[in-house]
């Protein structure tokens, strides 16, 4: 199994959308994907249709071997399950901090379930917090949505450069979120962090309403749009990432 | 086994071990618990009752289903299954071995792993399958009426497949009237038993296995597929003709199992596994004098060996193409290139050898051979005028056939020397394979564990005797093909490139007759007689 994060330091960007249409794409290619939603607002939770809700709350979570297991759900997708969030999970930073190893512990909930699925997916809160470290420490790459701003150039780097120092840190993946092809400078800037930027990926997902959709069909781009643009950069999108990531 | 309703509600199904999750562990597409009607005519009562509870059903839709395995239903021993429905497009699940079931949208049916998109479920079919071929095992029919349940949030919870009209295709006579599955979602157990248990108060019987398993009961296709082993149970004590019959109908129903899938050819595999049970069959033939009638005997030799000649050419070539990638990618990809005439003329040759294989075998001689020789088999041997060693203990009588294998080993290879012809090398493999024959076909007789590490002696020899054969074959072809592709105008590149190979060969095969004086001295040991003597030991007297 192969784990993964939608992260980024910065909040709005695309991080949530960009999780549960990737798992729709991973399931589309044959892989049994386990979406984490770690993020207490529930986003990605919503997206499916379940109830943000865990046994026990963030504590019991933590704490227990397999309770991650025990709070798996399908979603309409038969190949994407989730853990759903809840909102105890904001204090999910205290509950690791009681832990032996704080940001080990992700990554261990995550082995009981590891030969049952092929991608691990976690949807992160935004901030460089522990619980993110935890993230760092259990992934294999770090998928970051990165709006074409100088600002979001100058986090990136925050990011990369906090990653160095790290003993273990996954493969960093950014790429351009909500790009307005109508603007010059945005455009001009997605060619600059694409050629400059080590791994920045090619793809770019659009600024479009039928993302803003989602949050009315509750679903993935491709199961209500599926000849969108959108639909077919996260396509694209989630090729790119596999070929990263299995070779 | 079915999971009692009455017990209590684990944690989670995913919490479960697998082996107790038949009844309530799947998601949409693999079966939970289906439940079989008695009568015709309860399908309308179970949708209108489900109804009730919520359901919504949608329009019946033609559905056909092709289960795929290998022919020794590999990914059903391994907890797999591999289904292709056909029916909004064409889609293909694997599920089984867990909890979740992987999807993809595919034009056709694979035929190898290969076929598959790259990715998990090739890498995962791929490792169970490996050499084999994926053959259609099972394909059914029916009208599947699927009425999903949703919650509050329009959440899918549960799920109903109604089969109508279910059939097995290509078996008129297997035909399921109706079925219904009722799928539990996981993380939502309580809606799929509540359904579960109104259809129960309407009569219908639970059945153990879904409806796919119950057309293939119906249709007596077993989904653990065919598995070719030369052991049988045997006693050594029992009458030496009892028991060389009973290895040689276990043989001849290995040759019956894979006579039309070599004529087919949908999967090499079918051509070395009826290789191996018709060479086995001539070296148990071999070691049957005076124990069967001497008629049969001679008739079964001939023909058997006239039925081996008919595969070599095929087979060898098969081995040849299969390993060309293995050969060529070495020499770097302009020097594989350039090695394609010759990759296309062995092909021809192939299939030109199959085109004969497939004629002997739909010819009058092979079903007079296979008629004749299995009803011998067939009928109970009568015990008067029999061979003079028909009637003796089997124990004693393979020991001795065993022993002497083994002496013909030693004998031969220690005659080889650096200047032995390769024939000698190569008949010497020969020998070496009639043990090996002798061990696996009267397995039965001998003790696992000792046998297990004689072999494992005498393997190590025989890889090297491959190792050698295989390099001098097909050097020899080769050169034949070289020749034919000189005088049809080859153009500089490739005959060069044939050469480069050639000489790659040639050194597998200098390389491989070096490390043989080492390998048959390492068989050559009073240790290896004495792991001969603990197979041999309790059935020497």
């Amino acid at each position: 199994m192969k784990i993964l994060a939608t992260y980024s330091i910065k909040g709005g960007v695309g991080k949530t959308t960009t999780a549960i249409n990737l798992a729709h794409e991973a399931a589309a290619t044959g892989a049994r994907v386990l979406l984490w939603d770690l993020d207490p607002q529930g986003a990605a939770t919503f997206f499916v249709r379940v109830k943000p809700s865990v046994k026990g709350g963030a504590e019991r979570l933590v704490s227990r071997a397999g309770a991650l297991g025990a709070n798996i759900r399908a979603t309409d997708d038969p190949a994407v399950h989730i853990v759903p969030a809840d909102f105890s999970l904001r204090h999910l930073d205290l509950e690791l901090d009681d832990t032996k190893h704080p940001t080990r512990r992700l990554g261990e909930l995550l082995v009981p379930v590891a030969d049952r699925y092929d991608v691990a997916l976690l949807d992160c809160a935004p901030g460089i917090t522990l619980s993110s470290e935890g993230v760092f420490e259990a992934t294999d790459a770090l998928v970051v949505p990165t709006i074409p701003t100088t600002l979001s150039e100058r986090t990136l780097e925050q990011l990369a450069s906090f990653l160095a120092e790290q003993s273990r840190s996954p493969i960093l993946l950014p790429f351009a979120s909500m790009l307005d092809r109508r603007k010059r400078l945005q455009r001009e800037l997605v060619a600059h962090l694409v050629n400059d930027v080590p791994g920045f990926l090619r793809t770019a997902i659009p600024n479009a309403s039928v993302i803003e959709q989602m949050g009315t069909e509750r679903a993935p781009v491709a199961v209500f749009a599926p000849r969108s643009v959108a639909a077919t950069a996260f396509r694209d999108l989630w090729a790119e990432i596999a070929e990263r990531v299995w070779t | 086994m079915v999971e009692q309703l009455s017990s209590p509600e684990p944690a989670s199904d995913l919490d479960r071990h697998p082996g107790q999750c038949v009844a309530f562990a799947a998601t949409f597409d693999t079966v939970t618990r289906s439940a079989t009607f008695p009568a015709a005519g309860y399908e309308r009562a179970a949708v209108e009752l489900l109804t009730d509870l919520g359901f919504e059903f949608g329009l019946p839709r033609p559905t056909t289903t092709t289960l795929l395995d290998t022919f020794d239903g590999r990914l059903h021993r391994s907890g797999l299954r591999l289904q292709m429905t056909d029916g909004d497009g064409v889609e293909l699940a694997l599920s089984g071995d867990d909890t979740t079931p992987a999807h993809l949208v595919v034009d056709a049916a694979p035929r190898v792993p290969e076929d598959l998109p790259s990715g998990p479920v090739r890498a995962r079919v791929a490792a169970v399958v490996g050499e084999r071929a994926l053959l259609p095992r099972l394909r059914t029919s029916a009208q599947r009426t699927r009425g999903l349940l949703r919650d509050a949030a329009g959440k899918v919870v549960a799920i109903a497949d109604v089969h109508d009209e279910v059939r097995v295709l290509d078996r008129p006579d297997a035909h399921l009237v109706a079925t219904i599955e009722i799928h539990e979602v996981p993380g939502y157990p309580k809606h799929a038993r509540r359904a579960l248990e109104s259809l129960r108060r309407l009569g219908l019987v639970e059945s153990e296995t879904d409806t796919l398993a119950q057309c293939a009961a119906a249709a007596g296709v077993d989904l653990a597929g065919f598995t070719a082993t030369a052991t049988v149970p045997l006693e050594p004590d029992m009458a030496a003709i009892d028991g060389f019959r009973l290895v040689l109908a276990n043989l001849a129903t290995t040759i019956a199992a894979n006579w039309q899938g070599t004529i087919d050819q949908s999967d090499p595999e079918f051509l070395h596994d009826l290789r191996i049970a018709v060479r086995q069959t001539r070296t148990v033939l071999a070691a049957a004098k005076h124990v069967l009638p001497a008629e049969i005997r001679d008739l079964a030799r001939d023909e058997f060996a006239w039925l081996a000649d008919l595969t070599s050419t095929p087979r060898d070539l098969d081995v040849y193409l299969l390993e060309w990638s293995s050969y060529t990618d070495p020499l770097g990809p302009e020097v594989a290139a350039s090695l394609e005439p010759v990759r296309d003329l062995l092909e021809r040759r192939r299939n030109d050898g199959h085109v004969a294989l497939e004629r002997g075998l739909c010819s009058e001689r092979a079903a007079t051979l296979m008629n004749t020789w299995q009803g011998w088999l067939a009928t109970p041997s009568v015990r008067d005028g029999l061979p003079r060693r028909a009637l003796r203990p089997l124990g004693p009588l393979v020991a001795k056939r065993i022993a002497r294998a083994h002496e013909i080993v030693l004998e031969h290879g220690r005659r080889i020397g650096p200047d032995t012809p390769a024939e000698h090398v190569h008949d010497l493999r020969k020998d070496a394979k009639k043990l090996r024959y002798l061990l696996e076909c009267f397995g039965g007789l001998l003790p696992k564990g000792a046998r297990k590490r004689y072999v494992k002696r005498l393997r190590a020899l025989q890889d090297n005797l491959g190792e050698h054969q295989d390099a001098e074959v097909h050097t020899h072809m080769l050169r034949a093909v070289a020749t034919e592709l000189h005088d049809i105008g080859a153009s500089a590149d490739t005959m060069l490139a044939i050469g480069q190979l050639t000489e790659r060969l040639d050194q597998q095969r200098h390389a491989a007759r070096i490390e043989f004086a080492e390998r048959f001295a390492d068989y050559d040991t009073p240790a290896t007689q004495r792991a001969l003597d603990a197979v041999l030991d309790r059935i020497t007297t």
